[in-house]
């Protein structure tokens, strides 16, 4: 007790600081270690390994330098995967921000606009993998036995459509992925809706805007870094897009047809496949591909959508 | 009608058991009189023939699941085993996909099972391929414990003897306990008069009569590849012979495709089966196992399938409740016109021990083991499968298909193997997609050859 420093006095701000300094290692190292070994070393092995034949199971990694990546050029499984993946990114983003913005204009002056925030949110706490099941059950054409999708359309007077046929299945994924990623940039918009002063919509009011102006010169202008960092979030995540597109376009025990695969499929066929061995080499280069396409895309969406922030 | 049916031939069956006492022979009329489930576990445990002299155990990853008969029977085995050596067996049932998802990761370190199971074709692309396995040949002069009988004197040379069977070294790494055939299956309830088709245009007037009759012919789950690929590949194969079709693939030029005429002379059935409209409405637009429901539900006539379509579809009807079922009966496609081989398509679907295996001898002394007649009967009496002895009982589901396999025809297993070239990719990117144009109408006979040997050059020029 008797060395404890007088009461009301602050402590010399060198102790403190040469406080600070020792906890710096012992903080910072674990933290460095973990994300070193459990991040950076798997990266830097994806492209070491992706340098190399190595079916990863047993066998010696060869190297053989590019021939991985000119395999995967030639290859139509992989330049369908890499066509699909570009195909949801753009057109599923441009319909999930489409539907999202959409109701950003409704819900904000919609009574129970939580309640239905709240619901278009269920989706995203479901598996997309359960998901993939559920829009297998519901879209399936079958004669005087119809799925709920046929079975609506049909009541209505109108022919049924092979919805899970191999022609049709990118474009039905897309639609399943709009409808269930677009509560989760809903609720993102809206908290970002929120933020923004009533009074500039009663302004707006007043001077006889529409729902559409107020969009676009309120909403939009206002919620811009959160539509960029919205749109990051949803490039990050689409080029991941795999539990639905490998349930909802194929049988789910094996690999669908390659003409409706992603990467991300490809990537798994290539490690887990159905038949042979894995081929963990070329896995790998797909997945270095994957990375630089996220890398590629969210740098070019960063750009294109910097903006002086408005403060307000 | 049917449930009256079906109690009467229970009460019959039960009256012949109890006039065996369960030592069915098979075949034929006996094949009812098969001793049910309960017997075969609450059967003592027979001897084992050739006992391990180490003791101790060994581990077994299995591609079933504990519940499935497949499971219960290989429980029963396991646990005769350990009863009569000591040996315990350290199990862990990973299911069908053990061979990608769990044994070939393993394979980078020293855990490893030292014995498994799958079909022959995906052992050996999977864990042959890499050098994951050792030669199981000894254990084809093991003792399975009736009398001097050794694994060689109960197993056919058809059933391990064929390349798609042999590793880098040519010798055998795996000994097979159950055998998977494939066939047209009906039911015989619905289809009364039938008699088998003896030429592709028999074939189709069967096709015929089953639309005159308001079902549609045939059913498809046309969301899987490889169910898609049986059509042509089993007409091919009776033109070409075993082993023709593998040969037409790796040929690097791919011009194998149309040299021969018959490659495209095959094809036409396909065309004339998916143009003439015999393929049930929506085969093409539903999910696996939706199509071949609908075949147990009697809105299809027949569908071509391996032997598990009597365990799938009883599985769906038990599921769906109702007095319904069907008397399953089979037929193999007819010999097509000018084709000069007989060919039959097994899976052959057994054990093999890895190459870092700590306990072979334990495993392999289990392998014979589970050869020993009342042991091995238990994938007819529980599994209601083939079993690799031809000795042994009989499902009567079975029963054609096993006499196709019992024939001399020629052996190959399915597809030809074709699903195992290049790691599976050479079907993934060349066979696949152009079979399913094929049976889609979209390619003529003539085109489809003509596509395959365009996209298979280009294909092995990056892959070969």
């Amino acid at each position: 007790m008797s060395t404890a420093t007088a009461p009301g006095r602050p402590p010399a701000p060198g102790a403190h600081l040469a406080r600070k300094k020792r906890l710096f290692f012992p903080f910072f190292l674990p933290a460095v270690a973990l994300y070193v070994l459990f991040l950076l070393v798997p990266t830097v092995a994806t492209v070491v390994l992706g340098f190399t034949d190595w079916s990863g199971a047993g066998d010696t990694p060869e190297f053989t330098g590019l021939a991985n990546y000119s395999e995967l050029i030639a290859s139509d499984a992989f330049r369908y995967s890499f066509l699909n993946t570009l195909l949801y990114i753009v057109v599923g983003g441009v319909g999930t921000f489409l539907l999202a913005f959409l109701f950003t204009m409704v819900l904000r002056e919609m009574r129970g606009g939580k309640v239905v925030r709240a619901i278009l949110f269920f989706p995203n706490i479901v598996a997309p993998i359960a998901l993939g099941m559920f829009f297998g059950i519901i879209l399936v054409y079958r004669p005087n036995r119809q799925g709920l999708a046929n079975y609506l359309l049909e009541s209505v007077g109108i022919d049924a459509v092979k919805f899970l046929a191999p022609e049709n299945i990118t474009w039905v994924v897309t639609g399943c992925l709009i409808w269930a990623s677009s509560g989760f940039y809903i609720t993102i918009l809206m908290a970002a809706v929120d933020r923004i002063p009533p009074y500039l919509y009663e302004d707006s009011d007043i001077a006889g805007a529409t729902p559409w102006q107020k969009f676009r010169h309120v909403t939009l202008p206002l919620t811009w870094d959160v539509v960029g960092v919205a749109g990051v979030l949803w490039t990050i995540s689409a080029v991941k897009i795999f539990e639905l597109v490998f349930v909802l376009a194929g049988p789910g025990t094996y690999s669908p047809p390659i003409r409706s695969w992603t990467l991300g499929v490809f990537v798994f066929d290539r490690s887990f496949g159905d038949q042979g061995a894995p081929a963990y080499g070329t896995a790998c280069a797909a997945a270095v591909v994957m990375i630089l396409l996220v890398s590629v895309l969210v740098v070019a969406l960063r750009r294109l959508m910097r903006r002086d922030v408005i403060q307000y | 009608m049917r449930s009256t049916r079906l109690t009467a031939l229970a009460a019959v069956s039960a009256l012949l058991l109890a006039a065996c006492g369960g030592g069915a022979s098979g075949g034929g009329e006996d094949a009812l009189a098969l001793p049910g489930k309960d017997e075969y576990l609450a059967a003592p445990c027979p001897e084992v023939g050739t006992k391990p002299t180490t003791g101790g155990e060994f581990t077994y990853w299995s591609m079933w699941t504990k519940d499935e008969p497949q499971g219960q029977v290989l429980t029963k085995a396991m646990n005769c085993f350990t009863e009569k050596t000591g040996v315990k067996v350290d199990v862990q049932w990973l299911g069908r996909k053990l061979l990608t998802q769990n044994l070939a990761p393993a394979l980078n370190t020293d855990d490893v099972p030292d014995l498994f199971d799958q079909d022959v074709s995906q052992v050996k692309a999977a864990i042959v391929a890499p050098g994951g396995t050792q030669t199981v040949e000894d254990v084809l002069d093991y003792k399975i414990g009736e009398g001097d009988k050794t694994v060689r004197d109960v197993l056919p040379r058809s059933v391990w003897d064929f390349p798609a069977n042999k590793d880098a070294d040519g010798k055998i790494f795996e000994i097979p306990y159950e055998r998977i055939g494939n066939a047209w299956w009906f039911n015989k309830d619905l289809i009364t008069d039938f008699t088998a088709p003896q030429s592709i245009d028999e074939l189709f007037g069967l096709f015929d009569k089953a639309k005159e009759n308001g079902m549609a012919a045939v059913s498809q789950d046309g969301d899987i590849d490889f169910y898609n690929a049986y059509f042509y590949t089993q007409i091919a194969e009776r033109y070409v012979g075993a082993g023709g079709l593998e040969k037409a693939a790796l040929d690097k030029t791919g011009q194998a495709w149309v040299a021969d005429p018959n490659l495209a002379k095959a094809a036409e059935p396909v065309e004339r089966l998916a143009k003439g409209g015999y393929l049930i409405d929506g085969w093409d637009a539903a999910k696996f196992p939706q199509v071949q429901q609908r075949w147990a539900d009697g809105e299809a006539a027949y569908v071509f399938l391996g032997g598990w379509a009597p365990s799938e579809t009883r599985e769906y009807l038990a599921k769906q409740g109702g007095d319904k079922g069907i008397t399953y009966a089979t037929f193999q496609f007819p010999q097509p016109e000018g084709a000069t081989h007989r060919v039959v398509e097994q899976l052959p679907l057994g054990f093999a021990v890895t190459k870092k295996a700590k306990n072979p001898e334990a495993a392999k002394a289990f392998i014979a083991y589970m050869m020993n007649k009342d042991i091995l009967s238990g994938i007819a009496t529980v599994a209601d499968n083939l079993t690799s002895r031809p000795d042994l009982p009989t499902p009567e589901s079975m029963t054609d298909i096993k006499a196709a396999l019992d024939s001399d025809a020629e052996k190959t297993i399915f597809m030809d193997g074709l699903d195992a070239l290049s790691g599976g990719k050479w079907v993934e990117s060349v066979f696949y997609p152009l079979n399913n144009d094929l049976l889609k109408g979209k390619l003529t006979a003539q085109e489809f050859v003509r596509q395959l040997a365009a996209k298979q050059a280009e294909f092995w020029k990056t892959n070969g």
